[in-house]
């Protein structure tokens, strides 16, 4: 509990229940996700290149879920793609963490024409589709689920500055800002001291809701061909190959899907339930 | 379609009383069709293949060929469906014994669906606009060979070679014989088929109209219907509905399987001309070596691909030449699959412990399911494989242009394609002086049996260098109603005739 949680009002019960069930089950969610993600990287039922399964296994008999088109066995690529999901997430919310706050103080500080450049610059990154950058990075770097994670990364860069450098320049605005600053603070010390403290609530919030976009975002582009490249059992990549065999081998289309879902609900209800928590902002709104 | 009404009433007439003539004759076969199948149906062919325009020089795409070659235009000669060349609409043809010089005569009474009748400027005119500067016909190249073309009378025409090329008259099945005062050919059409273009809904719908001026058998229905789908399963569904009868070209197995159990339907497993090619760089290392590229090609089971693309259909072939095509060898046996010989050819060539290239794949099926495998299988002889994902567009500039690649997958179409590895400046760059040879001297033989022998010749020793490893032929698979007869099974060139379709009612 932060400080300010103490000056507002106790909130009533029956919100404090609702807040931490939406909490709880965004964690048991995304955290499923992540256990199969990291116990991937230790062990997988099959080999990822193990043809032997034979075309189109139904579920059971070896394969829990069954095999894909060339044999291979479904619950190992899950995994792997668990793997590849949270990575990917990861991945783009660091890039766009690091550049949009950097981005976003930087012009919040800026001040005049500096300030007018980089937002305009940031409404035109925003406007501009991302799947049309990712096809652009990814035609100048090759097809990498690299390619696809800077793509995404640059493309919510834009969307975090933006958010940054509003949420910046309402801290900028406080008389205690405005004190420290006349009293000598240098501008680095005004960020470490009074900016970060009073806009990570709101910065992990947004950071959340932009994990989830990026899974989406990168399934969207392996679906298309542009994220990691085969073998590599992308989600996206998943769906498209079952996506002729769903009439026949469902379980290749819906398993993915699920846990496509399965994630990104996760994650935002991990989001809903830390801005509840963490933002004074939406605090005893609902009450 | 322009004939003066009274005449067209003379022509069905005429028609009507040929067929109760023949039924009271007793004749078996005759009488029995004209009793079970309606001659006035309209057939709803369901179709992935949208023209771009209706112009096979202006590069339509080959929903033109699909809709177009031999229902609403015809050429000299016709392919047929097992890969025959007939007459169509020249009646016979000479070639001079040095094989410079054709001579064809037209067959008479042939008219163009605006009522003109078919001479020999038409022919000249015809040939000339796939020969132009801005045609884009497929067989622009191999006709090249034309030096000059006469019209000595208006049902004569001689075309003189600038050297001999048997598969000139081939080649000229796929020429188009057009009005020479057409005009907007990219949304008219006047051409001399059994049908004439009825109404081009683009996006949607093209439909074809029985033309009773027809100079031969009238078409076995009278209205032709080509709907377009841009997806397989949308297709099919439409199939299961009933609002098509046919489908031309189905690209998934998976799908077959509510039309193979279901009494209503029939699937024909026909023989297309497309292959899957793992095609090497043979001028880049270290593909330069024979015994790498037997290796790769041994150590990759391609009866397991197949399968797993497809199901039970296609077919596994060992070199270029699909069965369709005249100088056909089953060559499967050559370089086929064994592990323990691919180990032995590594070793003999310095890669004991392999080696590892970046294989470039096209990013839409079925290439990155078929790199997957390759990756999988190489693995087992020590070849890493790097898969890189590349577009259309990148393949073409990459690959096929600049030859900036180690290796590549790509499917090859057309039939009768063996000769690229005649041309030691194709992209896959194979550069054999002797097979170059016998491709030209090939094209240049008196007879077809000696071009014959000497394809055979290309082909196995193409296929013992293993200058690409040929994965598999595709399976050209129609699903049809029951009710429907006389479609055609092998889709050569993605030719669709649709004449001889029976509908019963």
């Amino acid at each position: 509990m932060t400080p300010a949680d103490l000056l507002t009002r106790a909130p009533a019960p029956a919100r404090r229940r609702g807040r931490s069930v939406t909490l709880a089950v965004g964690v048991t969610l995304a955290g499923l996700i992540a256990l199969l993600a990291l116990v991937s990287l230790v062990w997988l039922p099959y080999a990822t290149d193990d043809t032997s399964g034979g075309r189109l296994a139904p579920p059971g008999d070896g394969h829990l879920l069954g095999t894909d088109k060339l044999g291979r066995d479904l619950f190992t690529q899950l995994m792997t793609g668990s793997r590849i999901a949270v990575e990917a997430g990861l991945g783009s919310v660091a890039i766009a963490a690091l550049i949009g706050v950097t981005l976003g103080v930087l012009a919040a500080f800026a001040q005049g024409w500096l300030d007018d450049t980089l937002a305009a610059f940031l409404d035109i990154l925003i406007a501009f589709p991302t799947l049309l950058l990712a096809m652009l990075v990814v035609a100048a770097r090759s097809a990498t689920l690299g390619s696809a994670v800077l793509a995404i990364g640059l493309a919510q860069s834009a969307v975090v500055a933006r958010l940054v450098r509003i949420l910046v320049k309402r801290v900028l605005a406080e008389d205690y800002v405005t004190a420290a600053r006349t009293s000598g603070t240098s501008w680095p010390r005004t960020v470490a001291g009074h900016v970060l403290p009073n806009i990570w609530p709101t910065l992990v919030v947004n950071l959340a809701l932009q994990f989830g976009l990026a899974v989406l975002a990168e399934a969207g582009l392996s679906y298309l061909g542009l994220g990691a490249p085969p073998p590599n059992a992308s989600w996206g990549r998943m769906l498209q190959e079952a996506q002729a065999t769903f009439t026949t081998a469902p379980a290749g289309a819906l398993a993915p899907g699920v846990l496509l879902v399965l994630l990104v609900v996760g994650v935002n209800l991990i989001a809903d339930g830390l801005r509840d928590t963490l933002d004074p902002a939406t605090r005893g709104r609902r009450s | 379609m322009r004939l003066p009404k009274n005449a067209r009433y003379a022509v069905a007439a005429s028609a009507s009383l040929a067929v109760a003539l023949t039924a009271c004759s007793g004749s078996g076969s005759g009488g029995a069709a004209t009793g079970t199948w309606d001659k006035d149906a309209t057939v709803n062919i369901g179709s992935l293949y949208e023209p771009q325009n209706l112009d096979n020089t202006a590069g339509g795409g080959q929903g033109v060929t699909e809709a177009l070659n031999g229902n609403v235009y015809e050429g000299l000669f016709r392919l047929t469906d097992d890969g025959k060349v007939e007459n169509l609409l020249a009646k016979d043809y000479k070639a001079s014994a040095d094989g410079l010089t054709y001579t064809f005569t037209l067959r008479d009474g042939v008219t163009f669906h605006s009522g003109k009748d078919v001479t020999s400027a038409d022919v000249k005119y015809s040939l000339e606009k796939v020969l132009a500067d801005d045609s884009q016909s497929a067989r622009k190249s191999n006709l090249q060979v034309v030096k000059s073309i006469a019209t000595p009378d208006a049902h004569t025409v001689e075309v003189t070679l600038s050297k001999k090329s048997i598969s000139f008259v081939y080649n000229l099945s796929y020429v188009w014989i057009i009005n020479s005062r057409a005009k907007n050919l990219k949304t008219q059409e006047d051409g001399t088929g059994p049908y004439t273009l009825g109404k081009w809904t683009r996006g949607s719908a093209l439909s074809l109209d029985r033309y009773p001026g027809y100079w031969g058998d009238a078409a076995a229905n009278k209205k032709v219907v080509f709907h377009y789908f841009k997806d397989a399963t949308a297709l099919n569904n439409s199939l299961l509905t009933n609002a098509v009868d046919v489908v031309t070209s189905e690209q998934s197995p998976d799908a077959l399987d509510q039309f193979t159990s279901n009494a209503n339907y029939k699937v024909s497993d026909g023989d297309s001309t497309t292959k899957l090619l793992l095609a090497f760089n043979d001028k880049a290392k270290p593909f330069t070596d024979v015994r790498v590229r037997r290796a790769v090609s041994a150590a990759i089971d391609d009866k397991k691909l197949l399968a797993s693309v497809w199901g039970g259909y296609g077919k596994l072939i060992g070199s270029m030449v699909p069965p369709t095509d005249p100088w056909y060898e089953d060559l499967t046996e050559v370089n086929a699959y064994d592990v323990t010989a691919a180990k032995k050819l590594l070793a003999e060539a310095g890669y004991a412990k392999g080696f590892s290239f970046t294989l470039d794949t096209p990013n839409y099926d079925p290439h990155p399911t078929a790199a997957t495998f390759i990756k999988a299988q190489l693995a087992k002889v020590g070849i890493t494989v790097r898969i890189n994902t590349i577009t259309p567009d990148e393949w073409y500039t990459k690959v096929y242009k600049n030859h900036d690649f180690t290796a590549t997958l790509q499917e090859h179409v057309n039939d009768r394609d063996l000769v690229w590895y005649g041309n030691p400046d194709f992209y896959w760059g194979y550069d054999d002086k002797q097979v170059t040879r016998w491709v030209e001297q090939a094209e240049e033989a008196s007879t077809t049996a000696e071009q014959t022998a000497l394809l055979k010749k290309v082909n196995r020793k193409t296929a013992e260098d293993a200058a690409s490893d040929w994965l598999y032929l595709y399976p050209q698979i129609v699903v049809a109603g029951t009710k429907l007869s006389g479609y055609p099974v092998n889709g050569l060139n993605s030719q669709f005739f649709a004449y001889d379709i029976k509908k019963k009612g």
